[in-house]
């Protein structure tokens, strides 16, 4: 029995310790690295300082966890680098399959009036805002040729539905084109479900679609963000969600919320609503700065840290719910935690690097514009037009796809080739947003000590990774909301 | 505790054996294939003619024409028709090696091993001991084509190499229902071609079982007492899910994995996401485990929440997610649906305490060599608390 | 504006990294670059709003430590990070890694 060997027997016999592709962060009281691929190690100042001075000794608690998380290796050891690359392949591997998500703006009307509504308020008696059967075909064309398995179309506008008949005729001819294609085909009408009919749920119900609304909370909150004539659009909303639940199911109805000023001191009650309503996810969304927020001071008139404050406080009572056994799920901090906890990468545009415009999503608006991103959108119909990629019936799948007004943006905002973004611990969580640094700055990187993306992805980063730490009914649901 | 070897009560060999390996009948057998097989004579009506061996219980009044017989000691009296035996050339020893009730046959194929575990519970030999092997091929000649299922350990099988997978394609052949179980330390498939060779035995019905002892080198080598193996384990697990073979990963949980259960289950979470399941053991006393047992006990109560983790760790990331060989009462609630009945029936014991509790039939009970050590916490949990869980974390 | 002046010794600290922390802390400050011989000479603008220049000025010096420590992660791990998407990206993701 004496044959055994002693734990020592099996540390490296010395300290020349090869560096793996890693960086850091100095936070308040300890520095977090970050490996090739988002995971993480904390580590104290006086350790920190000894991975800097080369000061590592050949075997010790810090070494083990250095080793555990791929930044150090053996020079002899072959595992950590099979481990890495498979990892990065893994989350790279959706990059191929563009584009999965194809928005096709049907109709610019709209009933409603809301102040940060990105497109033009029309009225609902022209027809000159409503796409026609021929470019719906031609979207169609492009739509298909993208080579994702999976394709989801979504309808917006304006409100879709006021252009109902074009939704029918485009998800007959998808699925009557997809027949012979085979992909894996999903449909949702983004809808503010006034106009919410019979009809509508029944072709729904026929073919399989998703309802996504809006709903910003109370009704007295909802309705002053969402005016319409009759007031009545939180009572439409709630009335449209049950509904929707009952002829479609509980599974088929998601809501999401838009972040204004008034917003701010009532997350708890906006996060009540959304419970009370029977739904199972919320997202809690900051304000963009395009359309009618920039021109209506909206966007001014909050900063991120307000937001971030908000952010916490709904985060910390959604926590609290789930502790009580109701089931909700926040979906910003999902989307990050499966970056952070997972291989896996989800399909967000807004928040993947390279970013989801054009290889992500892909929106074909009512007169047959394409443009990279919804966002991309909002800003051609302020008069910019940096992200207009082309029109349906002049331009091919290659003329949109390689544009400059496509690959520039792309390359130039590349998070790992990003000024200081490449440097960044938290760069595998965080993406580029090209169109928001645009939009705010003039160009498609922005200028990250200054802008707000940076800073409410870096405080919500920091906020989970603290939950995660040192709350272990934190750490639980996060893991189950990761795992989704 | 049912016996697998002992020596023959009497041998009466009036010519020599000529095989091994013996399935066995008795009198309600209902075949005239008398090839390969023994016949188990109870009493003086059992005997049926034409039997290359026979079994007895008891010396017959009348012997079997001059056939060779032995005689079976009461610790293998359990024996009975569908079982099969290996018989040493001079009709002494009688090892079992097939029991036909038990759902958990495992088939040892060498006890030579190029680890060294401070836990085995198998102790590595140094002797080449083929004749297992050859055994092995024997028994899967004879079981019935309908077996559902049998386990390959050793020692470290893949010490055969090519042999090994000849073995394994047999039996994929001859035993197309069974689901086939390998232990091994995994690191033979870091040679690329080895595993291709595996994979090329295209039986979509096999798994094997490959043990992780550590988040790093330094711990896993230590358990294993190798140096290179967590390197090489890992390239083999890597190798064998790029070709998309199925990977059961093993932890036993003892003092010296423990304090790291946590870290473990996160390793391989991240790292190798993508294995059929991951079984968390608890620690067989036998072996070296009882050797080296004050470096390697530890009440499964003094990890009872660090096992909570590690299986949360793990199963939120979607990995299937097992705790074996530990017993209810010593588990957190919320990991009765991830533990399973998973103690060999042939080492399966119960504890006084366990007479009154009322999740005895949910659960595995307890290893034989537990008699050695066993937790001063096992308590018979009341019927009514079994009945009505309290509030889980919630998952939807 | 308040303005200070910074020298860096140029054995020990690149150029490049000066102008990373530069840029990381140009929320707070801007900067001027300027060679001469062995020497960085550094003069940093610090607007009023900056706070307390010392503790400013500590941070920058901070952050030319890290930026530099950043250059020698990147050099030192350029080759194996090559090394690693190059298996990444590869067939069969299993170049072994003495051969290349």
């Amino acid at each position: 029995m004496s044959k055994f060997q002693a734990p020592e027997a099996f540390s490296p016999s010395s300290a020349s310790w090869k560096l793996l592709p890693f960086r850091f962060e100095r936070l308040n009281s300890h520095v977090l690295l970050t490996n090739m691929v988002g995971e993480r190690v904390a580590v104290s100042e006086s350790d920190f300082a000894q991975i800097a001075d080369d000061g590592l000794p050949a075997d010790s608690e810090l070494v083990r966890r250095l080793r555990a998380a791929q930044i150090i290796m053996q020079p002899d050891e072959k595992a950590p680098l099979e481990l890495l690359a498979l990892k990065t392949r893994t989350r790279y591997r959706t990059l191929p399959e563009s584009t999965g998500l194809h928005i096709f703006v049907v109709s610019l009307r709209c009933e409603h009036a809301c102040p940060y509504c990105q497109v033009s308020r029309q009225s609902s008696d022209t027809d000159r805002f409503d796409m026609s059967t021929e470019t719906a075909r031609r979207a169609l064309d492009l739509t298909f040729r993208s080579p994702s398995q999976s394709l989801k179309i979504e309808f917006q506008g304006g409100e879709p539905l006021l252009n109902f008949p074009l939704i029918r005729e485009i998800v007959v001819e998808a699925e009557r084109r997809n027949a012979q294609l085979g992909r894996d085909l999903s449909f949702v009408i983004a809808t503010n479900l006034a106009l919410l009919t019979d009809e509508v749920l029944d072709f729904c119900a026929d073919h399989d679609i998703y309802i996504s609304t809006s709903l910003d909370g109370p009704a007295e909150l909802h309705n002053k963000n969402r005016p319409r004539p009759g007031r009545d659009s939180w009572e439409r909303a709630v009335d449209g969600i049950r509904r929707v639940r009952e002829a479609l199911g509980a599974d088929r109805v998601a809501a999401l919320m838009t972040t204004t000023a008034r917003s701010l001191d009532r997350v708890s009650d906006i996060v009540d609503c959304y419970v009370e309503q029977g739904l199972t996810e919320i997202f809690l969304r900051p304000l963009s700065p395009y359309g009618f927020a920039v021109k209506t001071k909206a966007y001014s008139a909050y900063g991120t840290d307000r937001w971030l404050a908000f952010y916490e406080e709904g985060l910390n009572y959604i926590l609290e719910l789930n502790r009580k056994g109701v089931g909700l799920t926040e979906r910003f901090a999902a989307i990050i935690l499966k970056k952070m906890l997972t291989n896996e990468v989800p399909r967000y545009v807004d928040l993947v690097s390279p970013s989801g415009i054009g290889i992500g999503a892909l929106v074909y608006n009512y007169d047959g514009d394409v443009y990279a991103s919804d966002e991309g959108r909002m800003l051609a119909e302020m008069g910019d037009e940096t992200f207009r990629l082309g029109n349906v019936h002049t331009a091919s799948y290659a003329d949109i796809m390689l544009s400059d007004s496509l690959l520039q943006p792309l390359e130039e905002s590349f998070a790992a080739s990003a000024p200081m973004c490449s440097d960044c611990a938290f760069e595998p969580y965080c993406g580029s947003d090209p169109v928001y640094h645009y939009a705010t700055t003039g160009d498609f990187v922005g200028r990250k000590p200054l802008s707000g993306f940076c800073r409410r992805n870096m405080g919500v980063f920091k906020l989970l990774i603290d939950k995660y730490e040192t709350d272990p009914h934190a750490r639980a649901v996060f893991l189950d909301w990761a795992g989704r | 505790m049912i016996a697998l070897r002992a020596r023959a009560a009497n041998v009466q060999l009036s010519a020599p054996l000529d095989r091994t390996v013996w399935l066995l009948t008795d009198a309600t057998t209902a075949t005239a294939q008398r090839k390969g097989r023994a016949c188990v004579v109870r009493d003086d009506d059992d005997f049926r003619d034409g039997y290359g061996l026979y079994l007895t219980h008891d010396p017959l009044a009348r012997s079997p024409n001059g056939a060779n017989t032995l005689q079976l000691p009461p610790l293998l009296r359990h024996l009975e028709a569908g079982d099969v035996i290996s018989v040493s050339e001079d009709g002494q020893q009688i090892r079992v090696l097939w029991r036909h009730r038990s759902h958990h046959n495992h088939i040892l194929l060498t006890e030579r091993c190029d680890h060294y575990c401070l836990m085995c519970s198998q102790p590595p030999k140094r002797g080449a001991d083929d004749w297992l092997l050859r055994d092995a091929f024997e028994l899967i000649r004879l079981l019935p084509r309908t077996t559902p299922g049998i386990g390959f350990t050793g020692g470290e099988p893949t010490l055969y190499g090519d042999d090994l997978l000849r073995l394994l394609k047999l039996c994929r052949n001859l035993l197309p229902f069974a689901a086939v179980h390998i232990l091994s330390n995994g690191r033979r498939f870091s040679d690329f071609s080895f595993a291709a060779g595996w994979a090329a035995v295209e039986n979509a019905n096999m798994m094997v079982g490959i043990p992780i002892y550590g988040a790093e080198p330094s711990l896993h080598d230590y358990v294993v007492q190798a140096r290179g193996a967590f390197d090489d384990t890992v390239r083999g697990i890597l190798n064998l899910g790029q070709l998309r073979q199925r990977i059961e990963v093993r932890v036993v949980i003892h003092k010296q994995t423990a304090p790291r259960l946590v870290e473990i289950a996160e390793f391989i979470a991240r790292n190798l996401p993508f294995v059929e399941q991951v079984a968390l053991m608890g620690l067989e006393v036998t072996g070296f485990a009882r050797a080296n047992l004050d470096d390697l006990w530890i009440d499964p109560v003094d990890y009872r929440d660090d096992l909570v983790e590690a299986v949360r760790r793990l199963d939120r990331r979607r990995v299937r997610t097992m705790v074996y060989n530990h017993q209810l009462c010593l588990l957190d609630r919320e990991l009765w649906p991830f533990a399973g009945k998973s103690i060999s029936d042939w080492k399966n014991e119960y504890h006084p305490e366990c007479l009154k509790c009322g999740a005895a039939h949910e659960c595995g009970g307890f290893f034989h060599s537990s008699k050695y050590r066993v937790s001063p916490h096992i308590k018979a949990i009341p019927p009514d608390e079994v009945a009505a869980p309290k509030a889980l974390l919630p998952l939807s | 504006m308040t303005e200070h002046q910074l020298t860096f010794d140029a054995s020990m600290h690149s150029a490049d990294a000066i102008q990373r922390a530069a840029y990381r802390l140009s929320d707070r400050l801007s900067c001027d670059l300027v060679a001469e011989g062995d020497t960085l000479r550094c003069t940093l603008h610090l607007p009023p709003e900056s706070g307390d220049v010392p503790s400013v000025v500590a941070d920058f010096r901070n952050e030319v430590l890290d930026q530099t420590l950043r250059e020698r992660i990147r050099n030192e791990t350029q080759e194996v990070r090559n090394l690693i998407l190059a298996l990444a990206f590869s067939n069969t993701g299993l170049v072994d890694a003495s051969e290349s």
